[in-house]
């Protein structure tokens, strides 16, 4: 689904997309640039939940797990060890693929839901640990302002290393999608046993996903901390997990862009209703509530559905 | 670390009586829970705003009638509240979604999260609300030389009894019958010419009665807030985990384990209590993956 | 080449495989026939590794591969298409097949390249093999349920087997795509020199085509032979031919 995009068409429209990314703050307000921004850091974390769920169709319930390792791992090399702030970016997220691989290969043995229990109380116990051991993590006060490199102050500087990140991280994901072990990914979603039959060792290739997913969400808490300046054990918490996991399906499961779109639609929605009213969740329910009934595929997934079909007729008329 | 010699034994008795009347809450939350998921293979996450609906609902019948008949008759009524709640959720919504897939199913039940948290809100209130025992289950009695609170034994009564009233309708009803043979081979069940859907309402209902009467007992034992929903919704889950998925009898011991596990937290460690249970969680699903008990699935 | 001794499998109280036997040469097509419930597919799923076997041996090419997994016997040359539809639906038919080149290459791992130029002559080769190139951009699950069937047998020469087992292959096919799919794996056999174990439903193109037949009933090897054996002994006429 994502070959064709590549062509020249779609190619220079994203170029074009970039462009307006770039001028973006020097137009709007910063309200918008922290927005935005934010965007960003979630629709990261969101496509490396869908890198797992959507395209290895694992029950990833707990994907939070991994952003609150990466962002606590940057939060604590900064702030307790005095290491360079940049080697403490490098080192973050490879924290984060470590929980992941640790998590994983406890999980990956079960199948499902089992699998999604298990990850979900494994979290709970780093969640648990964070929440509790204010000596080290802070408690439930968490970590707040943290130093960042002076290139990275004011938000329109911290909004052009997150847009630069996010750029390579999703060129990264992309690549890794429409390679062999992408494909092969998709396989054993598709079918896990015929996936075992061809010589494919499915679990140690689901397990590896899981890693390269970890590391992504490592590198989206990254940008958080850069982005906020402060952790806190909320990150860490089952209610983010799912609600990127509304992000995918707002967007779509099965398509690469999905996750981007559903979370900038839920984070505007969320500053913008969250504005007018204090019951965002009930509304935030009744959309989910609404999608699950009608539109299952997502708001991407629609439109590549349509588009695609239009498509098909230009193409039976003409035959 | 000696901390636990500075109790006594029968410090130590308490505390763990104190765990155990905690565990029987517990168990009830769970136990629904645990039949939902065997059921309809369901984890219902809105189980916890049931259960925070179920207090909110035993606040309301107490200040409305009040005295220790309020307090009784709230232990019939908020959970018959929230049983007919889950049935209107259940019969105008989730019913429809049977066919999907299991992720849809589960982000439904996100959703009923959200939307009845914020319901929550809406009728009661932010303000912080607590709910008064009735006289003859204040103050405390002397076991072992040691003051225990009543109400604490109250629920190391009553968590027996309903686990024995779940026993009778599991294994004496005919709808506790085939819930377990749903639970076991639903294609069987269909096959017998049971209406399926039906079943799995029965079952949904029941499992938050559950933990709507979970509920309105916890409620004179802590405030009731808004987040109370989020918190116990995870213990309920791990509880369910290690006891066996679908398993009631599961969610006993698991409920066990999590509420002793966290009184020795409170006496060795009080600052890591609570991950004194994550951590009994995790040495039990490294070993026995799959829970303790048999898991229905 | 392949060598089944005194195979055991049970489900529960169920002995699916009661001790099977079965010794097949190189270049040769073997049938497995027997009713419904006779084993067959377990049979095959113990060879393959889904399923251990709880008494008995497998030896294959003199090395012992009883109870490996599935993955590790597929890299040893054994491929197989399953009874019931075994593809990748979400996938395209390229894509289908590639999975399998790629697995053959040990290419599976490898993140950083783009596959759609890896291996892609052979993965064309075979398509065109089994007549589906013309259909290899179409997602797999839209294909009509014949060509299906064929997109598995495609999977698994994927893997460039030695050794192909196909569980009916024709399952749920009009009697002209049988004649046609069954001609289609006779010449891939052929042209590839593949050994074939198979089971198949349609008698007239078992004894037609295959080298060897082993009859099975309720899990055990009743008798396995030429066709012209098997066809003179007694107990298969009665059991399974209905005296006909």
């Amino acid at each position: 689904m994502f070959k064709g995009m590549i062509h020249k068409g779609a190619l220079s429209a994203l170029a074009g997309l970039l462009a307006v990314m770039l001028i973006l703050p020097c137009l709007i307000p910063r309200f918008y640039v922290y927005l935005i921004a934010s965007i960003l850091v979630m629709a990261l974390l969101a496509m490396s939940l869908n890198l797992v769920v959507g395209f290895g169709g694992l029950f990833q319930f707990h994907h939070g797990v991994f952003y609150g390792v990466g962002a606590y791992a940057v939060a604590l090399l900064i702030t307790k060890t005095g290491l360079p702030q940049w080697i403490c970016f490098v080192l973050a997220p490879f924290a984060a693929a470590l929980a992941g691989l640790i998590i994983g290969l406890i999980c990956i043995r079960l199948r499902q839901l089992y699998f999604a229990m298990i990850q979900i109380s494994l979290g709970s116990l780093l969640w648990a640990l964070a929440f509790r051991w204010y000596d080290f993590t802070g408690g439930d006060d968490g970590i707040h302002g943290i130093p960042m490199p002076d290139i990275l102050s004011g938000i329109h500087n911290s909004y052009y290393f997150i847009l630069t990140v996010f750029t390579l991280s999703i060129i990264g994901l992309f690549f890794i999608l429409s390679s062999p072990f992408g494909i092969t990914l998709q396989a054993a979603r598709d079918n896990a046993q015929r996936c075992e039959a061809i010589g494919v060792f499915v679990r140690r290739h689901q397990l590896f996903a899981i890693v390269i997913a970890s590391f992504f969400a490592g590198v989206a808490g990254v940008l958080f901390v850069v982005l906020e300046g402060s952790v806190f054990p909320d990150l860490l918490f089952w209610v983010l997990s799912l609600e990127i996991l509304i992000m995918c399906l707002l967007g779509g499961w099965f398509t690469f862009a999905g996750p981007i779109i559903g979370a900038a639609l839920m984070l505007s929605l969320r500053s913008f209703i969250g504005m007018q009213t204090e019951y965002w969740t009930l509304i935030l329910g009744i959309i989910l509530a609404l999608l699950i009934f009608f539109l299952p595929q997502g708001v991407w997934g629609y439109i590549l559905e349509k588009v695609k079909s239009r498509k098909e007729a230009v193409v039976e008329r003409e035959a | 670390m000696d901390t636990a010699s500075t109790y006594g034994l029968s410090e130590l008795a308490m505390q763990l009586l104190v765990g155990l009347s905690r565990s029987m809450i517990l168990f009830i939350i769970s136990a629904g829970l645990s039949l939902i998921l065997g059921v309809l293979r369901v984890p219902n996450v809105a189980h916890g705003s049931l259960y925070m609906i179920g207090a909110f609902a035993a606040f309301t019948v107490n200040t409305v009638i009040g005295g220790s008949l309020g307090f009784w008759l709230s232990l019939i009524l908020a959970p018959l509240f929230v049983a007919l709640v889950s049935f209107a959720a259940e019969r105008a919504l989730f019913c429809h979604l049977y066919e999907r897939e299991h992720l849809m199913l589960l982000l439904f039940t996100f959703a009923l999260m959200l939307i009845l948290g914020d319901m929550v809100k809406l009728f009661w209130g932010v303000e912080y609300k607590s709910v008064t025992a009735p006289d003859i289950l204040k103050g405390s009695v002397i076991i072992l030389g040691q003051p225990f609170p009543t109400y604490n034994l109250f629920l190391l009564v009553i968590g027996p009894v309903v686990g024995f009233g779940l026993w009778l309708f599991v294994n004496k009803t005919r709808v506790g019958k085939i819930s377990k043979a749903a639970a076991v081979d639903r294609m069987m069940v269909g096959a017998l010419g049971i209406n399926v859907s039906w079943v799995f309402c029965t079952a949904f209902v029941i499992g938050c009665f559950l933990a709507g009467l979970g509920g309105a007992l916890v409620a004179p034992t802590m405030g009731l807030t808004l987040g109370m929903d989020h918190a116990i919704i995870m213990e309920a889950f791990l509880i369910v985990v290690i006891g066996g998925l679908g398993n009631i009898w599961g969610a006993l011991v698991g409920s066990l384990i999590f509420g002793v596990t966290h009184s020795l937290g409170v006496m060795l460690l009080p600052q890591f209590a609570i991950i004194f249970p994550y951590v009994a969680v995790v040495i039990v699903l490294i070993f026995w993956p799959r829970g303790l008990l048999k898991s229905v699935w | 080449m392949l060598r089944v001794e005194n195979l055991m499998n049970s489900f529960g109280d169920f002995r699916a495989v009661d001790g099977a036997n079965l010794a097949v040469e190189k270049g040769k097509i073997v049938a497995v026939i027997g009713p419904n419930g006779a084993g067959k597919t377990t049979l095959f799923n113990l060879i393959t590794g889904h399923l251990k076997p709880e008494a008995g041996k497998i030896i294959f090419k003199g090395e012992d591969i009883t109870g490996l997994p599935p993955y590790t016997i597929c890299k040893k040359g054994i491929a197989r298409s399953f009874q019931l539809l075994n593809i990748f639906p979400r996938l395209t038919v390229f894509d289908n097949v590639q999975v399998a080149v790629l697995s053959q290459h040990n290419r599976s791992l490898h993140l950083f390249r783009p596959a759609k130029n890896l291996l892609v002559a052979e993965t064309n080769h075979i398509l065109e093999n089994v007549g589906l190139l013309g259909k290899s951009q179409k997602i797999a699950g839209s294909l009509s349920q014949g060509d299906q069937k064929i997109l598995e047998i495609a999977i698994a020469l994927g893997n460039e087997p030695e050794f192909l087992i196909l569980d009916e292959p024709t399952a749920g096919m009009s009697a002209e795509e049988t004649t046609a799919t069954m001609a289609l794996v006779k010449r891939l056999a052929v042209e590839q020199g593949l050994t074939l174990l198979f089971c198949e439903h349609d008698i007239d193109i078992v004894f037609s085509m295959a080298d060897r037949i082993m009859v099975m009933q309720q899990g055990k090897t009743i008798i396995e032979g030429t066709p012209d054996e098997v066809r003179q002994n007694e107990q298969v006429q009665q059991a399974y031919m209905g005296g006909s």
